[in-house]
């Protein structure tokens, strides 16, 4: 597997490296982690792209591995409803093969066409429909990995129920590449629902976007999805309901009488109208140059949205927000007016959250705010134990390096 | 130095932390901590131990560590792995008094509890304000939650809910070193290596976990249970390919198979007829959705054969339903004078040939085997009934329930679905993985506990005694202390 010479398509944020690999199977993909390993050759993972504005300039960066190659179906068993793919399959691509079966995989990131299976597993990415079927998590059964020595490892299988050894899968989730590459990966998929509908409640107070989400809980109704898109200082909540039509057509009517009685219209929107809501809420989740995601416990959301969310939008123009009111986690997105100011907001926005357990991550920023503000925060309270799991798997600190959390 | 004599030392130091009455040695206090569920195999410890906190935790782990002793953690000691089984000399840290609710946040929906806590009291703290905790192993009634978050505990409803990893926020570990790490948290996504989902599932091999925090789920609104039989276990794994073929989601499918239902109905005078399956299933949610979902699947279960089905009239009727199947481990014994429990897991399309092939296998052993077991998701719980008066039946017994478990990885399935690999299934871990897979698990595990001193000789086969490679080509920590020979 001979590399070529990086050129700026290939940069990581900023830096482009001497060499690019783009390895056609697992096994060369395994062959160019050894080469590295020999050569002492700092490597990092990309698939789509899609996130590559998370965390911190590499901190040495001489080989890229691209799996944009290793992009084909493994085995997908219909009737046991798994998959399992190669890592650089786009989500879209994985979808539309699925889709004859009226199956999917239940994670809706954004950028689908471009974002690789093995991208959306290493960065942790998720949609609005995380609310009903969780996150990456929740749904990968398995991997083989490449570790950093080039040897492959696998963890998990390909059965939804498993619990022989260490969870290497979920270990990877999130990891940023920095314990290995995600060869191939394992998912659990679920039946397509044959009805939708979603539920539109304009012009809510944060506070009571709460209460309306509280509501619909204690209401036993099960939406897929609720998403908050920020309106000046109201949020517009859609709540969206998927399964069978008898299910969906009960709770509409149910999250409509939750609305009314927390003095707030509601109405079902049509198909185009609840297309173009779910648009807004892509366009939060794609937007930029600056995009932070914030976590907080989800009946905090009044104080959030006056602590962190408003001061952030403030900094932004243009600027918009979309939060997940049953999950405690939204995004903001914009153009930074001045790093300062906008790095600033941050500070305040993650000392306003530390106390309730929250965090804020930059998933992108022009580089002037990267600068001056650690994308990632604070090290959580275990870094340590991070620390260690990285020395054991990455003794030379090779894999994306200076790219993860604390400088990992 | 006399071994005794070591160990009355530690004992000594121990009660200090304790208190002389949660710290004993003598051999009519050890029996209870000699073995888990799994009764063959049995160990006694040097020394048991009963914490009441973490700051107890700490100084206990510090003591052995000192005392170059391993500690093996305890929850109730329901384990069907041998998970909780001593080794000789280890310190058997029982949190049986830690059995605190801490925290319960409604708004929120999440409690904070300390390990020895009964996984059932979980729902029952929080059940009058409509949440429950999700997950529901057999043993819920008993079992605790530290030795679910050890083993990733599942149950019945985990085909619609989860395991105990897709249930636990954040947990609270004391290491090796005697330092306490907070992984995870009520906040989703806390930045960093999700470190929580390796600690669940890792059979206490890691630290000791002294506080869980749970999420919480808002009861259901409605749930529709049915009953079928069928002729042969043929038609019923039929029924449960194209009810998951619908689109269907069921909260629990489950079946028996003949012999597991003559055990039931010997255990619990239900009036089930003498078929050669049964299906078991729940679907929940809110009211419409359910209805819907319960007369196709029925409907699917008359297509696929049904003899008889039957819908509970009551919730009290449901219950007994429930009973049945929930006690059809322990019902066996009606039936057996011994037998032992098996938890492979297999694609679940393939359920019928597997099941031939079990009664195959079982006849060419000359024993019988009852299946009961989480259709929906694959997971076999064969019982392997045996008389052990009958010389050689036990080991028959063993040889057959491994060339289960072979089967069931030959199959594209797992040695494990909910019990763990513990002592008892460590021996098939090379069936499913091989020596690198292991060894990256073993990196993973010295990162946290680099001297093995937390539950050793569990989940990893032999002959790698602890395997990992702390200082990569230096002795083990355990030869150097001279204690390999016991591991």
């Amino acid at each position: 597997m001979e590399p070529r010479p990086g050129t700026d398509a290939d940069a990581v944020q900023g830096q482009v490296p001497r060499l690019v690999y783009e390895p056609a199977t697992v096994d060369e993909a395994a062959e160019v982690l050894t080469r590295c390993a020999r050569e002492q050759h700092a490597v990092a993972f990309v698939g789509g792209g899609t996130e590559l504005g998370l965390g911190p300039p590499p901190s040495a960066l001489d080989a890229v591995l691209r799996t944009s190659r290793l992009d084909r179906l493994v085995e997908h068993a219909p009737a046991d409803q798994i998959v399992t793919v190669e890592a650089g399959m786009t989500l879209a691509a994985l979808q539309r093969l699925l889709a004859p079966h009226h199956q999917w995989l239940a994670l809706d990131p954004p950028w689908p066409e471009r974002a690789t299976v093995g991208g959306i597993v290493a960065a942790n990415s998720f949609g609005a429909r995380r609310a009903r079927y969780g996150s990456v998590r929740d749904l990968v059964i398995g991997v083989s990995m490449i570790r950093a020595d080039g040897t492959r490892a696998k963890g998990g299988g390909k059965v939804v129920k498993n619990v022989a050894g260490f969870d290497l899968p979920r270990l990877l989730v999130g990891s940023l590449g920095t314990l290995g590459l995600v060869a191939t990966a394992t998912f659990r998929l679920h039946p397509r629902p044959e009805a939708a509908a979603t539920v539109l409640v304009p012009g809510v107070a944060p506070a009571r976007a709460w209460d309306l989400a509280r509501s619909w809980r204690e209401r036993q109704l099960e939406p897929t999805s609720a998403a908050a898109l920020a309106v000046s200082d109201r949020l517009d909540v859609g709540v969206r309901f998927e399964g069978f039509a008898p299910g969906v057509a009960q709770q509409v009517e149910r999250l409509l009488d939750v609305a009314r009685g927390l003095g707030c219209g509601a109405e079902r929107l049509d198909d185009a109208a609840a297309a173009s809501f779910w648009e807004r809420h892509d366009a939060v989740r794609t937007g930029g140059p600056l995009r932070a995601k914030v976590s907080a416990p989800p009946s905090r959301l009044g104080e959030v949205s006056r602590s962190v969310l408003a001061p952030l939008l403030g900094e932004l123009s243009p600027a918009s927000a979309a939060w997940y009111p049953s999950l405690g986690l939204g995004f903001v997105a914009g153009r930074p007016a001045s790093p300062a100011g906008v790095a600033r907001a941050v500070e305040e926005a993650r000392r306003a959250l530390a106390p309730q357990g929250g965090s804020l991550v930059l998933c992108d920023a022009p580089a002037e705010v990267r600068a001056s503000v650690d994308p990632w925060g604070p090290p959580p309270a275990a870094f340590a134990l991070m620390e260690e799991v990285k020395q054991r798997l990455d003794p030379d600190r090779r894999l994306n390096p200076g790219r993860f959390v604390g400088g990992l | 130095m006399g071994v005794d004599a070591s160990v009355a030392d530690l004992a000594r130091r121990m009660a200090a932390v304790v208190g002389p009455r949660n710290c004993f040695s003598a051999d009519a206090d050890l029996l209870t901590y000699e073995c888990d569920g799994v009764t063959h195999g049995r160990t006694r410890p040097a020394l048991v131990v009963l914490p009441a906190s973490t700051e107890e935790v700490v100084e206990l782990v510090r003591l052995a560590r000192a005392a170059g002793r391993p500690i093996v953690p305890r929850g109730s000691g329901t384990g069907l792995s041998g998970g909780a089984r001593p080794i000789p000399g280890s310190v058997v840290v029982g949190l049986a008094r830690m059995r605190r609710i801490l925290e319960v946040n409604l708004e929120d929906a999440w409690v904070r509890v300390q390990p020895g806590v009964i996984n059932l009291d979980v729902t029952r703290a929080v059940s009058a304000a409509g949440l429950y905790y999700a997950p529901d192993p057999s043993s819920q009634s008993i079992c605790s939650i530290g030795g679910n978050v050890a083993e990733n505990a599942g149950g019945a409803h985990c085909l619609k809910y989860g395991f105990t990893a897709n249930h636990v926020l954040g947990a609270r570990v004391v290491l090796d070193d005697g330092k306490v790490a907070d992984l995870g948290g009520p906040a989703l996504d806390v930045p960093g290596h999700d470190l929580l989902s390796v600690l669940v599932g890792s059979e206490g091999m890691l630290g000791i976990v002294t506080e869980v925090t749970l999420r919480l789920l808002r009861k259901p609104e409605a749930t529709r249970t049915f009953f079928a039989t069928f002729p042969s276990t043929d038609e019923a794994g039929e029924a449960v390919s194209r009810i998951i073929a619908a689109g269907i989601l069921p909260a629990a499918i489950e079946m028996m198979d003949r012999l597991a239902i003559v055990a039931a109905k010997a255990a619990t005078g239900l009036d089930w007829p003498d078929v050669g399956a049964a299906l078991l299933m729940d679907a929940d949610g809110p009211l419409a959705e359910v209805e819907h979902v319960s007369e196709r699947a029925l409907g699917i279960a008359r297509q696929a054969g049904a003899l008889e089905l039957r819908v509970p009239r009551s919730e009290a009727e449901r219950l007994l339903m429930w009973k049945g199947r929930k006690s059809a481990f322990a019902a066996v014994g009606r039936i057996s004078p011994n037998y032992l429990v098996e938890d492979g897991v297999i694609p679940r399309s393939e359920i019928a040939p597997v099941l031939r092939e079990i009664d195959g296998m079982a006849k060419d052993h000359g024993l019988r085997v009852a299946n009961v077991f989480h259709a929906g998701d694959g997971n076999l719980h064969p019982l392997v009934l045996y008389d052990a008066r009958e010389s050689g039946q036990e080991h028959r017994a063993e040889h057959l329930g491994g060339e289960i478990l072979r089967m069931c990885v030959r199959y594209g399935g797992s040695i494990t679905g909910e019990h763990g690999v513990g002592s008892d299934k460590a021996a098939y871990m090379r069936d499913m993985f091989c020596e690198d897979d292991l060894e990256t698990m073993q990196w993973v595990r010295a990162a946290f506990d680099p001297e093995c001193r937390f539950n050793p000789g569990k989940v990893f086969p032999t002959p790698l005694p602890c395997g990992e490679r702390p200082g990569r080509g230096e002795p083990h920590p355990a030869e150097k202390a001279g204690l390999a020979e016991r591991w």
